[in-house]
């Protein structure tokens, strides 16, 4: 089979969100010799694209979303031994998680699979997440955007306190902060210094793209 | 009136599928007091979760009360949880309110807290009320705050959705205090305590030790998780309601388990996913109908059901939010409801609307005739009546039989849907938000709430003072 149409298979079935038969003809494109960047950039990514387009025209939903990047993800895995010292492009770096005492995720792992779709490199700290997790790993990974979740009222204080935390130290200005959660509001990101609120899942997307300077 | 959503034929397959979830699947748990009382009992571990045999799930649905009373504070005031009476009650946890005057979204106040509360009070087809959650006040201690506004503002009975046990002490002390003592408290509760479970199936630490206290305390407990079709549970009807429907009964079973014959109720909330934005609705018609279907479940056990019910999408009181709450809030009460949670709310919950409260009230009212069946015996019959109007050619309107049964309520009273000639519409018609504004600020203006006993305040505020130095040390002078 010529190489293109390998890589038309794989665009197609990330578009149609399919991991186990993207994960089948990633396998067959490494046996036929394609170079790893060039199932990601060529197959890949072609199909995930084709999603978010669908997407925003809607006839594609939620679920379309997260099976599409599920898709993907499954490729990428079996490219994952291949891509060792290969650099892939990604448009930013974002920390995101449930703040300590809330382990309601749904909201958190809808914005995750937004952002990925968007072309971010996302890293997921999970729920119930204590504050000075957040700044630790925002550390370590050299993140553009921390995303902080709260669905709890009682929990939403954990925002702040991150935030505090974060300019305690002398991060504050090298890092921006996009909270979300249903008790959330605009007038709350600015009593606490957040640099935005979102709204809803693209909102996020949206923002952090703005963010880091890629555009809406 | 009964609407049976499911057939009795589907509720068994469905508590079949329930049993099976709770035992292949189990339950979540991060609290330690949850687990030793589960393996005690005979529930099994597997890894992180906690499976039920078949003999715990007998043992704990076998000791829930079909029913239990529910008390206000005012005298007579009492409410028979179990007898399907779809008592009507205030949302609970909103932390933002539609301003009055703007009909704008804003924070929520204390102010609201008390106003909200104190137009409950007034509102006759209100039964119990639940506060919403000022940002004005310090959060530690937030629920041992709207406790005592709530006792204060109303003389109903009352629901505290509690989140953790942090408060609960306070909580239980402030409801003693006008009960009269902790043991005339857990004869006549002045208020029931759902926890929120989280879906799927996860116990989590904080609602799971707040289930034991509770229940220790001998204070009603409402089992309250809120999953999301299509995100937090199957989007399938039959999958939502097993699968709601068994997080439900592993707490039911818990809290026998802790005491047996602890009243309680199934408190169920579940809404659905936006497959587009994300947000998680809870709107018409699939809330009500899962509310229904989750009611069916609950009299099927013989459990007194709480579901939310007065419920939409709409941002205010509108054309929208009357039809969305009409609807959700129906469809349960005919298949079966003792309480009818959420009045008052706008945006799935998100936002506490005074003059939704005033339409819900009205809703709440039509829903109390709609659920009682139609007195039928020799008198209603009123083949009499028509012989006689017929051989005298006379009418209904001049006859006896018409005023006995007009007098003693034939036909529902509105307090806000207009019945006017075309031509006083055209002059004075309003729209019926309109109404329900003017209405609500009339309450406000004019409504006295039965003021507390002698003293109370005064113990209400060394209650406060408590729950200050213990949970907020660093604000100690």
């Amino acid at each position: 089979m010529v190489k293109e149409e390998v890589l038309a298979k794989i665009t197609q079935y990330v578009f149609e969100g399919d991991p186990e038969l993207v994960a089948e003809w990633t396998d067959k494109a490494i046996a036929a010799g394609l170079e790893p960047l060039a199932i990601i950039n060529e197959g890949m990514t072609k199909g995930i694209e084709m999603v978010g387009e669908h997407f925003a025209a809607g006839d594609y939903y939620l679920p379309d979303l997260i099976l599409g990047a599920k898709a993907m993800d499954a490729g990428i895995q079996k490219l994952e031994p291949l891509l060792a010292g290969i650099n892939r492009e990604f448009i930013g770096r974002v920390l995101i998680g449930t703040v300590a005492g809330d382990l309601h995720e749904i909201g958190k792992n809808i914005v995750i699979m937004m952002l990925k779709t968007s072309g971010f490199e996302v890293f997921d700290l999970g729920i119930d997440v204590p504050s000075r997790q957040f700044i630790d790993k925002a550390k370590e990974y050299k993140v553009d955007i921390i995303g902080i979740s709260a669905l709890l009222t009682t929990t939403v204080s954990r925002q702040k306190e991150i935030i505090d935390l974060l300019a305690a130290e002398g991060m504050r200005d090298k890092v921006k902060v996009i909270i979300g959660g249903a008790p959330i509001n605009q007038a709350w990101a600015d009593k606490i210094g957040a640099d935005a609120y979102a709204p809803d899942a693209s909102a996020a997307a949206t923002i952090a793209r703005r963010i880091v300077g890629a555009g809406a | 009136m009964g609407f049976d959503y499911l057939s009795s034929e589907q509720v068994q397959k469905i508590h079949e599928a329930s049993l099976e979830i709770l035992k292949k699947i189990g339950i979540g748990n991060r609290s330690k007091r949850m687990r030793d009382l589960l393996l005690d009992n005979g529930c099994k571990e597997k890894g992180d979760r906690i499976l039920f045999t078949q003999d715990v799930i007998d043992k704990g649905l076998k000791t829930v009360p079909k029913s239990f009373q529910l008390y206000g504070r005012r005298d007579n005031y009492t409410l028979d949880i179990g007898a399907k009476k779809s008592y009507c009650q205030t949302v609970v946890g909103c932390p933002s309110v539609m301003d009055l005057e703007t009909n704008r979204r804003r924070d929520c106040l204390v102010q609201d807290l008390a106003d909200m509360t104190r137009l409950a009070d007034a509102l006759d087809y209100i039964h119990i009320v639940s506060p919403l959650f000022p940002r004005d006040v310090p959060q530690e201690i937030i629920l041992t705050m709207e406790t005592a506004i709530l006792l204060k503002s109303t003389s109903k009975p009352l629901s505290i959705c509690v989140e953790s046990p942090a408060e609960l002490k306070y909580i239980i002390e402030l409801l003693a205090a006008v009960a009269g003592g902790r043991v005339a408290l857990r004869q006549k509760p002045l208020a029931t305590m759902p926890i929120s479970t989280i879906s799927p199936l996860e116990f989590g630490l904080h609602p799971a030790d707040a289930l034991i206290d509770i229940v220790e305390a001998g204070i009603p407990l409402g089992v309250e998780p809120a999953p999301q079709a299509g995100a937090t549970a199957p989007i399938s009807m039959a999958g939502l309601v097993a699968m709601h429907n068994a997080e439900m009964l592993a707490g039911a079973v818990a809290a026998q388990l802790v005491r047996p014959g602890a009243p309680l109720t199934l408190s169920s909330r579940a809404g659905f996913m936006d497959m587009r934005s994300g947000q998680g609705l809870w709107g018409m018609p699939e809330f009500g109908l899962a509310a229904a279907a989750m009611n069916q479940m609950g009299n099927f056990y013989q459990m007194p059901v709480a579901p939310g019910a007065f419920s939409g999408e709409s941002k205010t009181a509108d054309a929208q939010s009357a039809m969305e709450h009409m609807h959700n809030a129906l469809a349960p009460a005919l298949a079966g409801s003792d309480i009818l949670g959420s009045a008052g709310s706008v945006d799935s919950v998100q936002a506490a609307c005074y003059k939704m409260l005033v339409l819900d009230n009205e809703i709440s009212s039509v829903i109390q005739k709609s659920i009682k069946s139609p007195l039928v015996d020799e008198d209603s019959l009123a083949v009499d009546a028509i012989a006689e109007i017929i051989e005298q050619k006379g009418d209904f309107l001049g006859h006896k039989h018409t005023r006995k049964y007009m007098r003693s309520g034939a036909l529902w009273t509105p307090s806000l849907i207009a019945r006017q000639t075309y031509e006083q519409w055209e002059a004075h018609g309003k729209a019926l938000e309109e109404i329900a504004a003017e209405r609500a600020k009339e309450l406000l203006a004019t409504h006295a709430v039965l003021p507390l006993a002698d003293g109370l305040e005064k113990e209400f505020d060394a209650i406060i003072a408590a729950a200050k130095r213990e949970l907020m040390p660093s604000d100690a002078e």
